[in-house]
């Protein structure tokens, strides 16, 4: 009886998170870009027009087939995206600490790695016309350089995204061990319980608020920085959007999406940026996404704001990153996240 | 000068084409890198996709009609088009032209030279991702665009410089006077608001600084001129050589460096001297006449004449046959030969950096796109379908 009562709550909680969760990522977009436009001197677009009525209107757009090396596995990377995203967030909900282990360092990790295995995925599956097939005629005229694999623009962003995954995000993963390690064990439920001891005695209308968060430690708020920064690198937003600079690569591995798909893009996007905004509240403050906690939920929510509304502002005061500048900065935050570490040692 | 030397023993893993349909380029032109992993071992640039026959459509029109078409050359730099095709006739009939009204041109030149710098910042710096110094630059010119709509009553195309002169509408009231001169305080200081913070960005100057570099001698061998070239230590501005700029008193900014970064603050500093210029014209405009009409057109050998507009080097040439209609127009843009220098200077750098470094040299493909293909012995121009239809194309 206890494990259909607990399958029931664990269904029920994580519909409900989904659709919570779903909804709100919606409307981040539009601060972000409401933000970005007013540092630059802007009106900037209505708040719900970039993330919500862009995913609505790519819906019931005309059906356009991508261009691509296996187009139904191409196609099928997006909602494989939303689906992995998901769960990501879902992983770091209370009823979902219970299960397996996935609840833990390891479920988080895993699905951020495979989130980033997606952009490699993606832009070597994407062939975009405007690349290598657009009907030039300096192929007629001939080359300097005859011979060379030509290459499209979105494979060369593949090649980006695994540089990224072998060092660009390393920070974030440093970054998320420190909390682990400050309350030595690797499951979020544990260290919930360090940071916030009553949240799990407390009824389903309280608002069990946090007595030991790790961000006010510091090695927990110079973790928080390098969070943040890989935040960023995660979700590919200046500075180091190298893997979909428009400048050359244009869109990188995503470029071809239209329509439906496009829509799936911007919805796992979207709940990226909310999934790890959540994640950092749970697991810095003690303040989890909890579905069956309204307090608690909300809490989570607003305070999710602050990494969208600091990247908005970084954001426009950012170019481009190259690698030239990219490595340095990782192997920089990668120092800072490691001493974070050996700092939360002694918590 | 730090001189970058191309490593012989290269490898050449793949080749990396953009454009000419591709958000970054804001207009059509062709970037093939090769490249070894992230690094640009040899570059080749192919221009003419916009080929509009422009030089054709001047063949044979009464010479004051086609000057209105020589303006609509280019949107950016339509002044010094207007001007230097003026200046053809001027010159090859000995037209002489009041000094009031070349005060007013050197004016409204130095306005549009402000106006393109700014929007090569604008360009530049949506190409390195950083879009709040872009739309603050596009926000600075807007300035520029208000002066030229009164003195010229157009944002884009002012058309101030006619044969002998200027148009009436364009002389300065005194009240004009005063509103350029209010305009301009209020730019120049929110102007230097904005390269202070430019310089001051680590971000911005990592990106910037020790990229695309060309050295003199390449300048010089594949005559970069304008700003490209003086920002690589060549010393050539052929305003200094005009009589139109004899009574004016500005410094030609020469740097040394030769990378992205001197290109911009060498027109970063050209603003200022442009600034300069124009305060001059308004306070010593002298009275008289704007224009003269006092010519008739006639036979005209071929002349030419050289402009230093905002990119480099302008050349205009044709002649007039006894009727006074223009035979053998002939337009030489700089952008031809400063994207033949960005080929060799974006070598060794990364490809994101490499489309900055061609960027940096602020081309105008509408201005360059004129050329024409000589078949036996016969000149005649081909659209690029039909340069396609005839010798085909492949993936």
């Amino acid at each position: 009886m206890d494990a259909i009562l607990f399958i029931a709550g664990l269904v029920l909680s994580s519909i409900v998170a989904a659709i919570i969760a779903t909804l709100y990522s919606l409307v981040l977009p539009g601060i972000e870009r409401k933000l970005q436009a007013r540092v630059q001197q802007r009106i900037g677009p209505p708040v719900l027009t970039p993330g919500w009525w862009a995913v609505l209107k790519f819906w019931y757009k005309g059906k356009a087939e991508p261009i691509a090396q296996m187009p139904f596995f191409y196609k099928s990377l997006v909602w494989l995206g939303v689906a992995i995203v998901l769960l990501l967030l879902l992983f770091s909900t209370p009823y979902w600490w219970g299960v397996l282990g996935w609840g833990s360092i390891l479920g988080l990790a895993g699905f951020l790695k495979l989130e980033e295995v997606l952009y490699v995925l993606m832009g070597s599956q994407s062939q975009s016309i405007l690349t290598t097939p657009m009907p030039i005629n300096d192929l007629v005229k001939g080359a300097k350089i005859k011979g060379v694999i030509r290459e499209f623009v979105e494979q060369h962003s593949a090649e980006r995204a695994l540089k990224m995954m072998a060092i660009g995000s390393l920070p974030l993963y440093i970054a998320l061990l420190v909390p682990f390690v400050a309350a030595r064990s690797g499951m979020i439920s544990d260290l919930i319980r360090v940071q916030n001891p009553v949240y799990f005695n407390s009824s389903w209308f309280s608002l069990p608020l946090p007595s030991n968060p790790v961000l006010l430690t510091v090695p927990g708020f110079l973790a928080a920085v390098v969070y943040f920064v890989g935040y960023l690198m995660l979700l590919n937003e200046r500075p180091f959007n190298i893997l979909k600079a428009k400048v050359d690569v244009i869109e990188g591995g995503v470029l071809e999406y239209a329509s439906k798909l496009r829509a799936g893009y911007y919805l796992m996007r979207n709940l990226l940026l909310f999934a790890l905004s959540s994640i950092f509240v749970t697991l810095f403050i003690g303040i989890p996404f909890d579905p069956f906690m309204p307090l608690c939920l909300i809490l989570n929510m607003v305070l999710s704001l602050v990494l969208p509304v600091a990247m908005a502002i970084l954001v426009a005061f950012s170019p481009i990153l190259t690698f030239r500048q990219i490595y340095p900065a990782t192997l920089g935050l990668s120092a800072l996240g490691v001493l974070a570490l050996i700092l939360s040692v002694s918590l | 000068m730090t001189e970058r030397t191309k490593d012989k023993e290269s490898v050449v893993e793949k080749e990396l084409s953009l454009g000419p349909v591709h958000p970054a380029l804001i207009e059509p032109f062709r970037i093939r890198l090769f490249v070894n992993d992230e690094i640009v071992e040899d570059c080749e640039l192919t221009i003419n996709m916009a080929h509009r026959g422009i030089e054709r459509l001047f063949e044979g029109l009464p010479v004051e009609r086609a000057l209105l078409i020589a303006e609509k050359v280019c949107g950016i730099c339509s002044n010094v088009h207007a001007w230097n095709a003026v200046r053809v006739v001027e010159s090859g009939l000995k037209i002489k032209v009041p000094d009031r009204a070349n005060y007013i041109r050197v004016l409204i030149n130095e306005i549009q030279r402000i106006a393109s710098h700014l929007i090569f910042f604008g360009h530049a710096f949506e190409i390195l991702g950083h879009e709040t110094f872009s739309m603050r630059s596009f926000l600075l010119r807007e300035v520029f665009m208000d002066l030229m709509a009164y003195i010229g009553g157009n944002r884009v195309m002012p058309s101030v410089p006619v044969i002998g002169g200027i148009r009436p509408r364009s002389d300065l009231t005194e009240s004009l006077k005063r509103v350029i001169l209010e305009r301009l305080d209020d730019f120049e200081k929110k102007y230097l608001e904005y390269v202070d913070r430019i310089l001051a960005d680590p971000l911005v100057m990592s990106r910037l600084a020790g990229v695309g570099l060309l050295s003199k001698d390449d300048a010089i061998k594949y005559h970069a001129t304008g700003p490209n070239g003086r920002a690589s230590g060549w010393d050539y501005d052929i305003r200094r050589m005009m009589y139109e700029y004899k009574p004016f008193d500005f410094n030609v900014i020469v740097l040394k460096e030769g990378d992205n970064k001197a290109r911009v603050v060498q027109r970063a500093l050209e603003v200022i001297e442009s600034l300069k210029i124009i305060r001059q014209v308004v306070k010593n405009l002298p009275e008289g006449p704007i224009v003269n009409r006092d010519w008739i057109p006639g036979e005209m050998d071929y002349t030419t004449m050289y402009f230093e507009t905002f990119r480099g080097e302008l050349m205009h040439s044709y002649s007039l046959d006894s009727q006074g209609l223009i035979r053998g127009y002939k337009i030489r843009t700089p952008t031809p030969t400063n994207l033949a220098a960005m080929e060799k200077a974006c070598i060794g750098d990364h490809v994101t950096d490499a489309v900055l470094t061609i960027a940096s040299c602020d081309p105008c493909l509408t201005c360059c796109n004129r050329v024409e293909i000589i078949e036996s012995g016969k000149t005649r121009i081909m659209s690029e379908i039909e340069v396609v239809r005839k010798y085909g194309w492949r993936r």
